[in-house]
């Protein structure tokens, strides 16, 4: 029994042993896989051949991806397609305020520009009045130079006696009358404080002392101006009837005074506030 | 070499070019790309294992590509478009970092 079982004892301890060299003996590691060497069965035409078009789908391949890769980076602009519906009904919300902050603001803004533009017409309108004024008051008191329709009216030194201040003034108050609006006599801006009085040398106006013939120019309508000096019995008549002076009264389209006079400087007058 | 080649041409042409990306297109670029890098990366660590295949890269790299794009899209279509991405983003981001991590102990070995 014994001597029976022992050769198929050593018969499989020898099967055994054999197995385990088997496997000792194995060089494959496990990690590491063999890599058995490809190619060598192929034709070298074929092999070159596939190798050259795998290649170049490679370099295909590769350069797709850096495309891609460079066209995302240079992509700045977030795209709402990805994003999610909380984050698109957020960013909606957000956007209907701002768009409502805006809109607020531009009311603001609208009405500002609006309140400005009618200070801005206001003052205008104001600048208007005051330039107005300003020439109004220029030419009445004589401060502007004026040109404007009018007569040129002559008179010579009287042959019978000398006129006197009184007929000399009664012609720019028949004037004035008449509606003139500037006056001079001879280089004396007429004014509302001119005055003409006699002295030793003759008439004096202003200050100034006139001399013969006194001319004097006078802006308003040519016909009343015209008509005030030479109506029947009136001034024009006395100077020629009385001192025998010639009276010329010529009208004209363009009468220029630029004679002026320095605006009053009123130490006690004050404007009404 | 090829695939280094294939990606400094591509990305000197997409700087230079700058083609405007239609917007079909437009939320599948990033996830193509990640996709596309996750193959070139398995390829790599292949290429240190001496396993490399360029027929098999190739259609990984389309297989990788045309898959995500895929996923995502349906993604889009169930409504869960940003989730699937996600997903898909993270595992190919799991799968660069094993790969590089696997081609890390090659090249320290060696």
């Amino acid at each position: 029994m014994r001597s029976t079982r022992e050769p198929h004892d050593l018969l499989g301890k020898l099967h055994k042993q054999h197995a385990q060299d088997r496997e000792n003996d194995r060089t494959q590691t496990g990690s590491f896989p063999i890599v058995r060497k490809r190619g060598a069965g192929r034709s070298p035409n074929g092999s070159s051949r596939s190798r050259f078009t795998t290649s170049v789908l490679i370099v295909v391949l590769c350069g797709m991806l850096g495309f891609g890769f460079a066209i995302q980076i240079n992509n700045p602009t977030s795209s709402y397609e990805a994003m999610s519906e909380d984050e698109l009904t957020r960013l909606i919300s957000e956007t209907s305020t701002q768009v409502q902050n805006l809109e607020q603001r531009k009311t603001e803004l609208t009405n500002q520009l609006d309140s400005l533009k009618a200070a801005a017409d206001k003052q205008q309108e104001v600048e208007r009045i005051a330039k107005e004024n300003e020439e109004t008051s220029g030419l009445l008191s004589g401060r502007l130079p004026a040109q404007g329709k009018g007569v040129v009216i002559t008179v010579s030194k009287g042959s019978k006696e000398q006129i006197d201040a009184a007929t000399m003034f009664q012609l720019l108050e028949e004037l004035r009358n008449a509606g003139v609006e500037v006056m001079a006599l001879n280089n004396v801006r007429v004014v509302t404080s001119t005055y003409v009085v006699e002295t030793k040398s003759g008439l004096e106006s202003d200050g100034e002392t006139l001399k013969t013939p006194y001319t004097i120019k006078a802006i308003g309508d040519p016909q009343n101006l015209q008509n005030a000096v030479n109506i029947a019995g009136g001034v024009g008549s006395r100077l020629k009837v009385k001192f025998g002076a010639n009276v010329q009264v010529t009208s004209s389209d363009k009468v220029i005074i630029d004679e002026v006079r320095a605006s009053r400087s009123y130490t006690y007058a004050k404007t009404v506030e | 070499m090829a695939a280094v080649l294939g990606l400094i041409i591509g990305i000197v042409v997409g700087i230079f070019v700058r083609p405007d990306i239609p917007v079909v297109l437009q939320p599948y670029l990033p996830i193509m790309v990640v996709a596309a890098l996750d193959a070139l990366l398995g390829a790599a660590r292949s290429y240190f294992e001496r396993s490399f295949s360029d027929k098999v890269f190739v259609i990984s790299f389309i297989s990788n590509v045309v898959t995500a794009t895929l996923l995502v899209l349906l993604g889009n279509q169930l409504g869960v478009g940003s989730q699937l991405q996600t997903a898909v983003i993270v595992v190919l981001g799991i799968r660069i970092f094993s790969n590089v991590s696997a081609i890390r102990r090659f090249v320290f070995q060696s």
